[in-house]
């Protein structure tokens, strides 16, 4: 028989029911889904890059190991495996594609996984093992001829397997590009033996271990080892890795701040939502007490209702967490354009499910402690209904202000004081809402001014032409520079302490790049310092004026050199111009002109062109990725304010429904009744979003503060932003207070009336 | 003069298959001026009656006719307007709103009403006026009809209409309440209709209503109605 009771009270506060439900539902949806998202990155690619072997370490040579040479890393004390590699840009003969070709002597070391056609085979003489990716792009199967030409000699292939590899995870052909385009660029392993045959010679610039020793010691074994001082790139800075360790770390920045304040205020709403439905449901509790049922029985029966709204919630929220984690992982969206795994099987990190479980117990345990008080008195006490409470005059009625107040105004006033916990939910859920809406679309306003800067700003040049890596001379690359307008860089690795970036060297006649300050706008170069960006700025702790000391890579020359500025930059470098160069004796080989003009001949030495429109169009695609999740928040902003709001407004509505009825018999009309109600609304939004907005920049700072690691962006927010967040909050204020003022229409006055006082 | 009229009012409410005909064919006139007193088991229709002639509630057929105003097929805004202009309510369980103090309660008709008395006024005239500032919850329960009395005439309306006004009083205080009410009614000239099971109420009334299954059983006019202290509680 309670079974039944539980059934129709779940159908009398069905609006709260419900509205709790969806609550739970998104809250936990949104925290689980953007959780998913990162850890299932996470696993996934952890599975995929130590099933290809993913070196931890590469040793580098521009003139080679030996056989000898892997022998004697392979016999250092903790490294576990190791191989010789060469990975170099190879063109694809009749088009402009280009492929890393890629030649390993042990493939156990930074290996491939085979997706369809041979397994891989070492010994096999004209075998081409593709990517996957690349394939499926250029319409290119097993059992096609493919031709790539490596420093003007072709090597002819037959596409023997269609693979994917750890090391070509995110595959992108220099650190400039931020999205890989299979369109024009993918990976190709072939075997040591064809290498050999058509070269005529073993050539393998690197040596990729797995190892556990941390980089000092491996540094100091290998050294040992080989005798001399080798180059030695740790795993974190590798593209595959630091990139997707980024975009790791990213998620976990936006599933801890926003998708938790969502869950906060969902769990809050419920909380008081679930005390008050108990409440209100305290002669029933009475009557069933004075009836002869036992407190265990009916603590259990109303302890159920919260555990029902728990457990159907939570189930809700797994399959929208699950939706939304999806929508952001899967091959075919922005993640799946960024990053190239076998296996995009969602996973939940563990915490989610402690979450929930705390979620359940909590809101359990809440509707337990409302029973609990409500029954502990006399059956004869429960019974009572509760005493109204004293009133007592506020401050506000104290001055003449009050007296100018309309009815409705100070009915409203009076109302939100006296029902301090239901104006304070409504309150956090109008901030909750300002605050998601501010977030995401600062957010936009914040990535839109990053991208108008570095890429239509501060991009100057129609097209950057890469130069060949080997064999050009100084002269050579000045003849180019001379003929596509002089403007050149060179960019050669170097070591801040432990820590490898880059060091840009610039001349700069036409201003084909420009330079980002701290403020978003542009510096010039001068040629008696250097400019750092402002990640090294903050690891070193080094302000302008001050001095930073690097080294470049294979050499011991250190070089201490004055800061002249702090830049805001895609990649840790440090930019120097030319003539500074120089005059601090460091060699370096040019391997960029910049140019606006649209046709360059693809000769010797250029090896390849990128237009400016193929660099924004890749940086665009990568941001669809944050779009795609600031779109989401908006969505759930809306739904958590109108669930929010419209849960409130029930409550408020029900518990005001005596008055209300009372201001019907009196004479009030629907309309007017109304218009009180919304206006409490709107007062109430009014103040939330006064608090909203500030708290909104607020999250908006810490989370880009979060991203810093990422990106050097700077907060930016439009005018827009605040006008669409600010009609928003209210738009979903008016329409749930239109929602729930129609329900006038609906009070009966004469069955309000009956009941007793 | 009539002031109300009803004609063969019906008010039937169904739910489900079972159909319940609260009003059954009601014929009713009532005097300006006059103190009436509609008396009746519970479930006769008496109150259904009453949530008739002040427009809570439209009956299923018939015609309800109010200062020459037929008010049975009204809409929701129009028997609102009729609420606020034409008749006042004073209810068993005096609903006041309790978030407004004593004074702000009576100044609520100011917003609606097209002629009010000032609520100082009415406040006054119910002795009340000390506590113009009180919220409800600290007035005790006959205080609290005095001031639904001051809301319900502050209107100015042209009937009073009470349900069990004395019901959740102690029989003293009953009697204080009853009679203010009915000095009142008399002195500003209001008809005044009473809806009760209290037989000793109709002993003072002008006209006597008997209902009992949604069907008037008598309508007697009393020459020479009894003065409240003559009345034994």
């Amino acid at each position: 028989m309670l079974a039944k009771k539980l059934f129709r009270t779940i159908l009398k506060y069905k609006a709260q029911f419900l509205s709790m439900i969806i609550m739970i539902a998104i809250g936990i949806g949104v925290f689980v889904g953007f959780n998913m998202e990162w850890y299932t990155l996470e696993q996934n690619t952890n599975a995929f890059l130590s099933e290809t072997g993913f070196a931890d370490y590469r040793i580098i040579s521009k003139t080679g190991f030996s056989e000898s040479d892997l022998n004697a890393v392979l016999s250092i004390d903790g490294i576990k495996a190791a191989t010789r590699y060469f990975s170099v840009n190879a063109s694809v003969k009749n088009s402009d594609d280009i492929v890393a070709l890629t030649v390993n002597s042990d493939t156990r070391v930074s290996g491939v996984l085979s997706v369809s056609g041979e397994n891989y085979d070492a010994k096999s003489e004209d075998g081409v093992w593709l990517s996957d990716r690349y394939a499926a792009q250029n319409g290119i199967k097993t059992g096609d001829l493919l031709e790539l030409i490596y420093n003007g000699t072709t090597l002819t292939g037959t596409v023997k397997g269609l693979v994917k590899s750890g090391e070509y995870m995110i595959c992108l052909p220099d650190a400039n590009q931020v999205m890989p385009d299979y369109n024009t660029y993918g990976f190709a392993y072939i075997s040591p033996a064809m290498f050999k045959n058509t070269i005529g010679a073993e050539f393998y610039t690197q040596i990729n271990a797995i190892s556990d020793l941390d980089k000092n010691d491996f540094v100091e074994a290998v050294d040992k080892a080989l005798g001399t001082t080798y180059v030695v790139l740790s795993k974190d800075e590798t593209i595959s890795w630091s990139e997707s360790r980024g975009e790791i770390e990213e998620g976990q920045v936006m599933g801890s701040v926003l998708p938790v304040l969502f869950l906060l205020i969902a769990v809050l709403t419920m909380i008081t939502t679930m005390h008050r439905i108990i409440a209100a449901e305290k002669t029933q509790i009475g009557t069933l007490k004075a009836l002869g049922f036992k407190n265990r029985k009916i603590v259990r029966h109303y302890t159920s209702f919260a555990l029902t709204i728990g457990v159907i919630g939570s189930c809700l929220g797994i399959g929208i967490g699950y939706l939304l984690g999806w929508y952001i992982m899967n091959p075919n969206g922005a993640m799946g354009t960024y990053i190239d795994i076998p296996d995009w099987s969602l996973k939940t990190p563990f915490m989610c499910w402690i979450i929930l479980l705390g979620v359940i117990a909590l809101l359990t345990l809440i509707g337990f402690l409302s029973v609990k008080s409500i029954i502990k008195g006399s059956a004869a006490e429960t019974l009572r209904p509760y005493a109204p409470k004293k009133f007592k005059n506020l401050f506000i009625e104290k001055t003449k202000l009050w007296n100018r107040l309309c009815f409705g105004a100070r009915w409203n006033l009076r109302d939100s004081l006296r029902h301090k916990s239901r104006t304070l939910m409504t309150l956090f859920g109008i901030i909750g809402c300002t605050v998601l809406c501010v977030g995401a679309l600062g957010m936009q306003d914040t990535l839109d001014a990053f991208v108008k800067v570095f890429y239509y700003d501060a991009i100057n040049y129609e097209a950057r032409i890469n130069l060949e890596t080997v064999g050009v001379t100084t002269d050579e690359a000045i003849a180019v520079s001379e003929r596509y307008g002089k403007d050149w860089g060179a960019t050669l690795g170097v070591q801040i302490g432990d820590k490898t970036v880059q060091l840009e060297i610039y001349h700069l006649e036409n201003d084909s790049v420009k330079f980002v300050n701290e403020t978003l706008n542009f510096t010039d170069l001068k040629d008696d310092g250097a400019y750092i960006c402002s990640r090294i700025a903050e690891e070193f702790n080094v302000k302008p004026g001050g001095e930073i000391s690097f080294k470049p890579y294979g050499t011991n020359a250190e070089y201490t050199v004055k800061v002249n500025g702090i830049l805001r930059s895609m990649v840790e470098n440090i930019v120097i111009t030319d003539e500074f160069a120089e005059s601090l004796g460091i060699e370096y080989q040019i391997n960029t002109v910049y140019t606006n003009e649209k046709d360059v001949e693809k000769v010797f030495p250029i090896s390849n062109v990128q237009n400016k429109s193929d660099v924004i169009k890749s940086f665009d695609t990568f941001l669809s990725l944050m779009r795609t999740m600031v779109a989401l928040l908006i969505v759930a902003a809306v739904i958590l304010g109108i669930v929010v709001l419209y849960n409130l407004g029930v409550m408020s509505y029900t518990e005001r429904y005596r008055e209300m009825a009372t201001l019907k018999v009196v004479g009030f009309k629907n309309k007017q009744i109304g218009r009180i109600l919304i206006g409490q609304n709107l007062w109430l939004t009014l103040i939330g979003i006064i608090f909203g907005i500030p708290a909104g920049v607020g999250v908006l700072q810490y989370l880009l503060t979060a991203l810093a690691k990422e990106y050097e962006m700077v907060l930016s927010l439009g005018f827009k932003t605040f006008a669409v967040s600010i009609l928003l909050t209210f738009g979903v204020s008016l329409l749930v207070g239109l929602m729930v003022s129609n329900k006038n229409k609906k009070i009966d006055m004469v069955e309000a009336l009956k009941g007793q006082e | 003069m009539n002031v109300v009229e009803f004609k063969e009012v019906i008010k039937t409410y169904t739910s489900g298959d079972h159909v319940l005909n609260a009003l059954d064919g009601i014929n009713l006139a009532l005097e300006e001026g006059k103190f009436i007193v509609i008396l009746g088991p519970s479930g006769a229709g008496k109150s259904t009656l009453l949530n008739m002639l002040g427009g809570l509630d439209s009956p299923t057929s018939g015609t309800i006719t109010v200062n020459g105003k037929d008010i049975s097929k009204l809409s929701s805004d129009e028997l609102a307007e009729y609420r606020a202009e034409t008749v006042g309510f004073v209810f068993q369980f005096y609903n006041l709103i309790p978030t407004l103090t004593v004074y702000e309660n009576v100044a609520l008709i100011n917003e609606i009403a097209k002629n009010p008395i000032p609520a100082d006024k009415m406040l006054d005239e119910v002795g009340l006026l000390s506590h113009k500032n009180n919220f409800p919850s600290e007035l005790s329960g006959g205080e609290q009809q005095r001031v639904s009395i001051a809301r319900a005439l502050a209107k100015n309306p042209k009937i009073i209409l009470c349900d069990e006004p004395t019901g959740a009083l102690d029989s003293g205080t009953g009697v204080m309440v009853l009679k203010l009410l009915l000095d009142m009614a008399k002195n500003y000239n209001k008809t005044i209709v009473i809806v009760t099971h209290n037989q000793n109420i109709a002993k003072m009334a002008d006209v006597v209503i008997r209902v009992k299954n949604g069907k008037i059983l008598s309508c007697e006019e009393q020459k020479e109605p009894a003065a409240i202290d003559e009345i034994e509680w």
